[in-house]
């Protein structure tokens, strides 16, 4: 800062001596341009010129980098940043549309301490994440391997575990599975045959939970893509040594495929958690829009949609959505202070 | 379907863009100029006009924009319409941001919340192109808050019990009589469920439903709210009423994880059931979605013979946006829609039993128009005064009953627990 505004100020005052002079200590350190001039009062005259248009340059490039930016730019403020900030605003007050919004504090966090609703979905809401992630990673990493064990088909056999993940979260899926799973659809058709009569699970509020975490694992195609990219990177010399010392199968994986792997069942991890967090289209879909029944698929989501949209408390919504941010930043935030016990990355000495 | 998740994603991003424009202009609402003005014919005007429904009234609706044009050439109506539920949805981000249309199609149930801030038209100011006099001063007051008369019906429907004819014969049991005491209904269902051995219910678990409890609380003399907005009834009352259920729910009526399956279809339209309580005017969805079986309607059963506790709701209206630029053209096209003969004639009774006189006068009631006329008739003497406007929110509220009524069913919650869950929220709902 200071330096800029002496190389403007030599600029303007160019025959002033005690601005000369100020310039001259940083010629001599080391500017090329300044020491390749003249010398006396032209010196600091030529270092100016050669000098000023240095740090413009970079502003002038950052000026356009912004306005390349631009688009992204008012998107981003005028689609995310700002209605963010308004929702922590109206997180704070009473406010249904029709009416301007009311200030009422903390109300909103205090009613839903007292929310049986609200803390029934914070219930159905984790134990889906917590119980729904890890066997969706498992399934994951468990046919990334059997795909990485084989080199023939691997392609075809990819792209098909892909494929689910990228239609899983449609409205037609949702349908699709609430079909299978009535009653007389194949899923009760097909435990039939094996004795068990359950009926339809839709109905029954019990197994609405394992139903909606069936559906999530299906779609383990993009974690498996990558965890797919992670196993090739396993350098092969690490088995042949494990086999050498007499490694088996088991040894190895938990040995040397696991910690290898670290990294990216990190990555994983947190990602299909924050992901599995938003549930709201098949969950939507499936609980026809009530979040029934007796409350089975109201997550966390479709809970905060059904009391913004259908009952108009839009404060109340905002301060469930500022709720769930931040868990989510807590989660996340612990996840990466425990991470540096158990995930190794390249080059790690450990 | 997949069409419908996008406009709704698409509505919430709206909404948001919507209220943080409000935000940032200062939230300065535009009140129209309206009224004191007069229509002039030469004058060439677009109103904007909306409804709810299906393709079926979408059709009926051009015909009648085609008929109104023929009388009004310089006025064109430029027609849309959504689902019920993104209907609201919709409105309310068009009366955050100031696009309401200049005509809609609108519902008592809503009367408050947008009458109170002054959204809509009070029709006393356009009332040289509007004729109430074709109206019952009972059936005027459901669209009117605090003496003014903000919309229109342009029909009304009762309360009724359904049955599947085609069903009961299968069976071999005789249709419910109407009118009996509610523990004669219960075991009339009874004797359908053991009859079948359990492929039909008799129906449905009644106190599901708010519109039930209504019914009982005005056969008692009440209603669900009181005119100053307050709950009509304490917590003892709907935990009676919720016990009083536990019979039905305990294999008489078609179990809830059954009727789960098969939402937004009910018991009846999936023939599960061989009767169900609704309003008199889903006659023709029934018969669309049971594939034209025969259906026949009588009297709710009741605790008081001679208690007037049916009532004639009026939940389709007409109203018109203060912000309408053309309020008397506005005027002339709701006029039309719920006073002219033409409306009767190609509406019948889909938008409601006409309210109007002149638009009865055009109704050719046959079918299942007449069915739905000669039920109105036949429980005329226990038709009485409807109930006050309802609250703000009361959507919400029936909902909440209703998820309420269905956990129980499902075995999720217990009938005390569920009481203070609906007390709960009522007084959230209710404190605004």
């Amino acid at each position: 800062m200071s330096t800029e505004s002496a190389a403007v100020s030599t600029a303007t005052a160019p025959t002033a001596p005690r601005v000369a002079d100020s310039g001259a200590p940083r010629a001599a350190s080391g500017r090329p341009a300044g020491a390749s001039g003249g010398t006396g009062s032209g010196t600091a005259g030529t270092d100016a010129k050669a000098g000023t248009p240095r740090p413009r340059k970079p502003r002038r490039d950052t000026l356009a980098g912004y306005v390349f930016l631009s688009p992204w730019l008012i998107g981003f403020i005028g689609l995310t940043a700002g209605p963010m900030l308004f929702s922590l605003y109206l997180s704070f007050t009473s406010y249904n549309i029709f009416s301007s919004p009311e200030w009422i504090g903390l109300g909103n966090f205090e009613r839903m301490m007292n929310d049986q609703k609200f803390w029934g979905s914070v219930q159905i809401t984790l134990l889906y994440v917590l119980v729904g992630t890890p066997i969706k990673l498992a399934a994951a990493l468990g046919v990334a391997m059997l795909l990485n064990a084989r080199n023939r088909g691997t392609g075809f056999f990819r792209s098909a575990f892909y494929a689910p993940s990228l239609i899983g979260a449609s409205v037609s899926i949702a349908i699709v599975w609430r079909a299978m799973f009535s009653t007389d659809g194949p899923v009760d058709n097909t435990l039939n045959i094996f004795g068990i009569d359950i009926g339809g699970w839709v109905g029954i509020p019990a197994l609405v939970l394992p139903m909606m975490i069936l559906l999530a694992v299906w779609q383990f195609g993009a974690p498996m893509v990558i965890f797919l990219a992670g196993l090739k990177g396993v350098p092969n010399e690490l088995y042949e040594a494990a086999s050498v010392d007499g490694a088996g199968p088991w040894r190895k994986f938990r040995s040397v495929t696991l910690p290898m792997l670290s990294s990216v069942i990190f990555f994983n991890l947190l990602l299909e958690m924050i992901h599995a967090f938003q549930i709201f289209a098949s969950a939507y879909i499936i609980g026809s829009g009530t979040g029934g029944p007796a409350g089975a698929t109201n997550y966390y989501t479709v809970y905060l949609y059904t009391r913004a949209f259908r009952d108009g408390q839009l404060g109340y919504a905002s301060a469930m959505a500022w709720v769930l941010l931040l868990a989510v930043g807590v989660i996340a935030f612990i996840m990466f202070r425990t991470s540096n016990r158990w995930v190794h990355y390249g080059g790690d000495s450990r | 379907m997949f069409h419908s998740r996008i406009k709704r994603f698409g509505l919430a991003a709206a909404a948001i863009a919507a209220v943080s424009a409000l935000a940032l202009t200062g939230c300065s609402g535009t009140s129209g100029d309206s009224g004191g003005g007069s229509y002039d014919p030469d004058e060439k005007v677009t109103l904007t006009f909306t409804w709810w429904g299906n393709d079926d009234r979408a059709d009926r609706y051009g015909q009648l924009i085609e008929k109104f044009n023929e009388e009004y050439p310089n006025i064109t109506i430029e027609g849309s319409f959504t689902d019920f539920p993104s209907y609201w949805e919709k409105r309310q981000t068009e009366a955050a941001g100031g696009g309401l249309p200049d005509v809609w199609q609108f519902s008592d149930t809503y009367l408050r919340q947008y009458g109170q801030p002054g959204m809509l038209l009070d029709l006393a100011q356009v009332s040289d192109y509007v004729d109430t006099s074709t109206f019952e001063d009972a059936l005027l007051g459901t669209g009117q808050l605090d003496g003014t008369q903000f919309s229109l019906p342009t029909g009304y429907s009762a309360w009724s019990v359904f049955q599947n004819d085609d069903l009961l014969g299968e069976v071999g049991v005789a249709p419910y009589e109407g009118g009996t005491s509610p523990e004669e209904y219960d075991d009339w269902m009874k004797s359908v469920t053991d009859a079948s051995g359990g492929t039909v219910y008799g129906g449905t678990d009644v106190t599901q439903r708010i519109q039930n409890f209504e019914l009982l609380l005005r056969q008692e003399g009440g209603n669900l709210f009181t005119e100053d907005g307050e709950l009509g009834f304490d917590e003892d009352q709907l935990r009676d009423f919720w016990e009083s259920g536990a019979a039905v729910r305990d294999g008489v009526g078609v179990p809830q994880s059954k009727l789960e399956e098969i939402t937004p279809t009910s018991g009846l339209g999936a023939k599960l059931t061989a009767s169900e309580m609704t309003w008199s005017n889903f006659l023709g969805g029934y018969l669309a979605e049971t594939g034209d079986a025969t259906l026949s309607m009588v009297a709710p059963p009741t605790t008081d013979d001679s208690a007037k506790d049916l009532y004639r709701q009026a939940g389709l209206q007409m109203a018109i946006s203060k912000t309408s630029k053309h309020p008397e053209a506005a005027a002339i096209f709701l006029d039309y829609v719920v006073n002219s003969p033409e409306a009767g004639e190609i509406f019948g009774t889909t938008l409601g039993f006409p309210a109007s006189s002149s638009k009865l006068e055009g109704a050719v009631l046959e079918g299942a128009d007449k069915q739905v006329a000669d039920y109105l008739d036949s429980v005329a003497d226990r038709i009485g005064d409807a109930p006050p406007v309802p609250v703000v929110g009361y959507g919400s509220i029936e909902q909440t009953f209703w998820d309420l009524g269905k956990s129980l069913g499902l075995g999720a919650i217990s009938v005390d627990d569920a009481v203070t869950q609906f007390f709960d929220e009522a007084d959230v709902i209710l404190a605004g």
